[in-house]
């Protein structure tokens, strides 16, 4: 009796074990694409690199925005002008100012438009507060709205489908079983 | 006189007093119950169609023979174009792509007055109406306020030609497919405005309109991709998308447009969210004329824009006189509108595709904000800003990881209520390989927050959707095994067969999972060198080496280009040349101080190399713009999974239809 019980514990185990087989097949799979896809070891700006010159003078780059175009990036625009805007960027990182003091410097010259990262100060803040409250907005009249739709459901007028709309609405609804009884482990 | 002016504007005058007709004689045919009357309004549209039709033939015309005495045409072509650019010159400036814009809406309009109005008696002089009213509104603007057919005060020998940023063989597509995805979204709003005027807003307008707004979603999610498209392999603006206002304005109409599609299965299978969903078609079209009043108004600074215009101020009252109207029949038949059954479980479906909902709706909201903050900016302080990229990235960002989360959670869920106990089966498999994914990419050095999240959702919705293709295939194929037919690959395209909304929708979302992990790859892990190198240099690029050969010339022959200059660049690995690039720039005649980069892009499954020429100087010493963009191949293979998944569940259900057949007639009716 017990070896029976053991047995079919053991046979239980296994055949848990075989349903993880995909699973873990399939996470490896994914796991090793992505590894080779993302080189995520090689790139991205590594601490070493960030003190690197030309690497801070393209980080203040990405930070700027031509003046002159609309919305177009500093760094791969060929005005004249942003090309001498990147020549100043760099002059002035050799002569030690400091990040924030060269694109304070572009802010000051061209306007707050040159600014590809949006201050978050001042009458800007409007944008952050109309941000937040469109998130609160959706959530609180949202989550009102799901717990009406919980209380307040009234069964329709039957009228309210066709022939062709009940056959179809049928066709829809035996999709469901197959949905709801498909098991879920793989 | 002009022949070809007076053809089109008399078409445009014509078109214009039969929309009024096709209005009024449908208001008056419904008042007396006239047959007649009604049916006159009906085929008053479609005569609009074959009117605007003439008129955007007309303009072809002039600009395929260089009629110069169109002011239109002189400003847009010159004579030496190509016969495609001619075309795409059409929709390329203001009163050109409002001539298209109505054109292509009244083509809409007059296909569904033709195919489904006859199907909603209930709706069909409401729903002429309407559409004869949004002609109208269109027509009369560009009849008095911005005609392609105005005629030149002097004559002139030659046109300008095409803006150089407009000549490339991506003009021929992205603009036609963005605008019209735009003009298909007044079917789903008149049929929405026929509901509520009509009074029956259960779902008969809504069984109608499913496919009209799947081909509005798919045409303008086509015509958005094709944009990201072109901007990142023609025009060179460093990226596929910059989240400028213009790009913005054609995003918007999609995010309800989308919401719908998803709670549109609610109201079919259980009778709720109808005040919602009327709600989404409006708001879909009331975006889709804002946005074309955002280009076209000058007001929002963008590279798309079209020249300030008095045009601006009419769609401005269109707007508000849509989203106004939209609101006040909205209240007026929501005591209509109760929900037909109760919500069994908030474990169900059901609330995720309400979820999706509110996220979209807040992503919505967000770039709406977004957009036109810059114009509040400068009215109340006088000092105009630019909502970037960084603001949309960080904000937006996190409500996209989420929504493709959902897409994962509501693949698994089922409809109307779940036990813990199957939601803990099915979430299992799933959130397993996530974790184990997301903690080898960790441990390999992907640590930035964005990314690991983005990724995660991405590989929790792929695993949970492909499971779904497995599991249906696995059950059909021992169904067909039983009857002797068991291949695999018949029962997965019978999958299609069976369902092929709910199929083409899980190929969407697999696209959209693909897209987020390339986002995600493009985004956060792209390598960018800035190199000034003279002929015979070369200069480090990631795992390649770029030699700089020296610059060629040769002159331009045709579409008003007068010389291109490019850089030869050998792409090495090692020892191994991998590709040969010839990033440039090109010279137009009439526009000198607007050169075109040409970017240089070489496409490979793992990254793009991607390089553009910044400057060079007399000795051929050039600076070079050179990224590694990882994962690219899969942003573009995505978006296609992504469409072939969208004209699969637009496809007519031809096979339905064929298994209905099949049925005895007592079982179909049961």
């Amino acid at each position: 009796m017990s070896e029976r019980a053991s047995q079919s514990m053991s046979r239980s185990k296994r055949s848990k074990l075989r349903r993880l087989v995909p699973i873990v097949v399939a996470a490896t799979v994914i796991a090793l694409a992505l590894l080779i896809a993302i080189d995520v070891g090689g790139a991205g700006p590594s601490p070493a690199r960030a003190q690197d010159f030309e690497a801070q003078a393209q980080q203040i780059e990405s930070q700027l925005l031509c003046p002159q175009c609309t919305n177009k990036r500093l760094d791969i625009c060929e005005l004249a002008i942003c090309v001498d805007m990147r020549e100043l960027i760099r002059e002035r990182l050799a002569a030690g100012d400091a990040p924030d003091d060269i694109i304070l410097f572009f802010s000051n010259r061209y306007g707050e438009r040159v600014l590809a990262d949006l201050p978050k100060s001042g009458f800007n803040l409007v944008l952050f507060g109309w941000v937040g409250g469109s998130l609160l907005l959706v959530a609180a009249l949202g989550t009102a709205a799901l717990l009406r739709l919980r209380r307040t459901a009234a069964p329709a007028a039957v009228a309210a489908l066709d022939a062709e709309g009940e056959r179809w609405l049928d066709e829809q609804t035996a999709d469901d079983t197959s949905d709801d009884t498909s098991d879920g482990s793989a | 006189m002009n022949v070809l002016a007076s053809i089109g504007a008399a078409s445009l005058l014509t078109a214009l007093a039969t929309a009024v007709f096709a209005t009024g004689a449908s208001i008056a045919g419904h008042r007396i119950s006239s047959a007649a009357l009604t049916t006159a309004g009906r085929r008053g549209i479609v005569v609009v169609a074959v009117f605007t039709t003439l008129a955007t033939a007309t303009l072809a015309t002039a600009l395929l023979r260089d009629d110069f005495s169109l002011a239109y045409v002189a400003s847009v072509s010159s004579s030496d174009m190509l016969v495609h650019m001619k075309w795409a010159a059409i929709y390329s400036s203001q009163a050109g792509s409002m001539l298209f814009w109505t054109w292509t809406m009244s083509l809409f309009l007059a296909t569904f007055t033709l195919i489904t109005v006859p199907r909603i008696p209930w709706g069909a002089a409401h729903a002429t109406a309407v559409a004869g009213a949004v002609l109208t509104a269109f027509l009369v603007a560009l009849v008095f306020l911005a005609s392609p057919f105005e005629v030149s005060e002097f004559a002139r020998a030659d046109g300008v030609g095409l803006n150089p940023l407009l000549v490339d063989k991506g003009m021929l597509v992205h603009p036609p497919l963005l605008l019209m995805g735009l003009t298909s979204t007044a079917v789903p709003f008149v049929l929405g405005m026929a509901a509520l005027l009509s009074g029956r807003v259960d779902s008969a307008w809504l069984r109608a309109t499913r496919h009209w707004a799947l081909l509005a979603w798919l045409v303008l999610s086509v015509g958005n991709i094709l944009g990201g498209w072109w901007a990142y392999t023609v025009l060179g603006w460093g990226g596929y998308w910059g989240w400028d206002p213009v790009e913005n304005s054609a995003l918007l109409p999609l995010l309800p447009l989308t919401a719908f599609l998803h709670s549109a299965m609610v109201q079919e299978r259980r009778g709720m969210l109808k005040p919602w969903n009327l709600g989404l078609v409006l708001a879909a079209f009331s975006l889709a004329v804002f946005g074309t009043f955002n280009v076209r108004s000058g007001l929002v600074a963008s590279v798309h824009s079209f020249s300030q215009s008095d045009v601006g101020q009419y769609f401005l009252v269109l707007v508000a006189l849509t989203v106004g109207v939209s609101i006040v029949l909205l209240a007026w038949r929501a005591p209509r509108m109760r929900p037909e059954h109760d919500f069994d479980s908030l474990l169900s479906r059901e609330t995720t595709l309400i979820l999706n909902n509110y996220v979209l709706t807040a992503i919505a909201l967000i770039v709406l904000g977004g957009t036109l903050f810059p114009v509040f900016s400068e009215l109340i302080r006088g000092v105009r800003i630019t909502v970037g990229p960084p603001f949309y990235n960080d904000v937006v960002g996190p409500l996209l990881i989420v929504l493709v989360a959902l897409i994962g959670l509501g693949t698994v869920t089922p409809w109307r209520r779940a036990s813990q106990e199957t939601m803990s089966r099915r979430l299992r498999a799933p959130l397993a390989v996530t974790v184990v994914v997301t903690a080898a990419l960790a441990v390999a050095g992907m640590r930035d927050p964005f990314a690991v999240l983005g990724v995660g959702a991405a590989v929790f919705t792929l695993y949970a959707t492909l499971r779904e293709f497995a599991l249906g295939t696995r059950g059909a194929q021992r169904a067909r095994a039983a009857g002797g037919v068991g291949s695999w690959l018949a029962a997965l395209s019978g999958l299609f067969d069976r369902d092929r909304r709910r199929y083409g929708g899980y190929l969407v979302h697999i696209g959209v999972a693909v897209m987020a992990i390339a986002i995600v790859g493009s985004n956060i892990y792209q390598t960018h060198v800035r190199a000034i190198v003279a002929p015979g240099e070369s200069f480090e690029l990631g795992r390649y080496s770029v030699v700089y050969a020296g610059l060629t010339q040769t002159p331009g022959t045709a579409n008003g280009v007068e010389s291109e200059t490019v850089a030869i660049l050998d792409v090495r690995r090692g020892e191994r040349s991998v590709a040969a690039l010839a990033p440039g720039r090109r010279i137009f005649g009439n526009f000198p101080q607007q050169p075109l980069a040409i970017v240089a892009v070489d496409s490979g499954w793992r990254e793009d190399v991607y390089v553009f020429v910044q400057g060079w100087d007399e000795n051929g010493v050039a600076e070079f713009q050179a990224f590694i963009n990882p994962l690219m191949l899969w942003l573009w293979l995505g978006a296609a999974v992504y469409t072939v998944g969208g004209l699969i569940a637009f496809a007519p259900v031809g096979a339905t239809v064929a298994v209905r057949r099949e049925l005895p007639d007592g079982a179909a009716q049961a």
